[in-house]
């Protein structure tokens, strides 16, 4: 019986800790520039707060995302890929901070570019 | 491994395959990747504390390698692999540690180690680190569907206990 309180115990931990994971990353530092990266290489680096409207697509092994910028904004409004979460995934705007848009199965992430979880692998 | 137990096996591998083909026809409600109900787990759960740990891997790798045929996305076929394989090595450790009366929370770290499964595998996909901060939210999933599931396994296990015994 005590290993199963002991158990509990450790589950409401990894909850608890999970929690406030979300929270730290709602919560990261908020920056203007967004970088994207195709395949673990960081294709473009954009300043949002400064980036005029536009409208371009980034292919990788022949799959299409499309992407927008918008009133300072960045979404990806089209993909061929079968889930579309990259497409329902909140817009990163500028000055604000959010969770990076990433599309698995092209490989493609659209993260804030001074984000606690900097990526230097690519 | 008798007859009769590969048919039950057989069953369990249908079943599985069933729920997982339909739960693909769920929306999601939120657009996070790797977000799931998981219900198939359900099964995988249920084998763990039923079969013996070979068995229980059979029952998963076939259901992993037939549901990525059926829903059409091979892509998809890493992360499920790296997930399900850690969830299930997780989940037939602790069976050591967790008795019967409480798969639910066997249910529930085997669904953390899921989406770490998960993570880790988008992360040598995409080669980016970034990838880590959906960690927390996967957590925050993962135990609430493994709570679910769970509870799901242990009726079922309880009462299919019940007209063995």
């Amino acid at each position: 019986m005590k290993k199963n309180v002991i158990i509990i115990i450790i589950t409401a931990v990894i909850f608890a800790a999970g929690a406030i994971g979300c929270l730290l990353v709602l919560m990261a530092p908020k920056s203007n520039t967004v970088s994207i990266k195709s395949g673990g290489r960081e294709i473009y680096s954009i300043d949002l707060s400064a980036a005029e409207d536009c409208i371009f697509q980034i292919e990788f092994e022949g799959r299409m995302n499309t992407v927008e910028i918008k009133n300072h904004s960045i979404r990806v409004t089209e993909a061929d890929c079968p889930d579309k979460i990259c497409v329902n995934t909140a817009a990163i705007t500028a000055g604000k901070s959010s969770a990076p848009i990433v599309c698995l199965p092209n490989r493609l992430v659209i993260e804030p570019a001074n984000s606690s979880a900097d990526g230097r692998t690519g | 491994m008798n007859l009769k137990r590969l048919s039950e096996m057989g069953l369990l591998t249908c079943i599985s395959l069933i729920i997982f083909v339909v739960e693909m026809q769920i929306p999601l409600p939120v657009p996070i990747p790797g977000v799931k109900l998981g219900l198939a787990n359900i099964v995988t759960v249920f084998a763990v504390y039923r079969y013996s740990p070979k068995e229980a891997a059979l029952i998963l790798l076939a259901r992993i390698i037939l549901g990525a045929i059926f829903s059409g996305n091979i892509s998809a076929l890493i992360f499920s692999l790296s997930g399900g394989l850690l969830c299930l090595g997780g989940m037939i450790f602790l069976r050591h540690f967790i008795d019967e009366k409480h798969i639910y929370l066997c249910s529930i770290l085997g669904a953390v180690l899921h989406n770490l499964g998960q993570i880790i595998a988008a992360i040598f996909v995409t080669s980016t680190l970034s990838v880590l901060a959906y960690l927390p939210f996967l957590t925050v999933s993962g135990c609430i569907a493994g709570l679910f599931t769970g509870i799901c396994a242990q009726i079922t296990f309880n009462r299919i206990g019940e007209n063995k015994k």
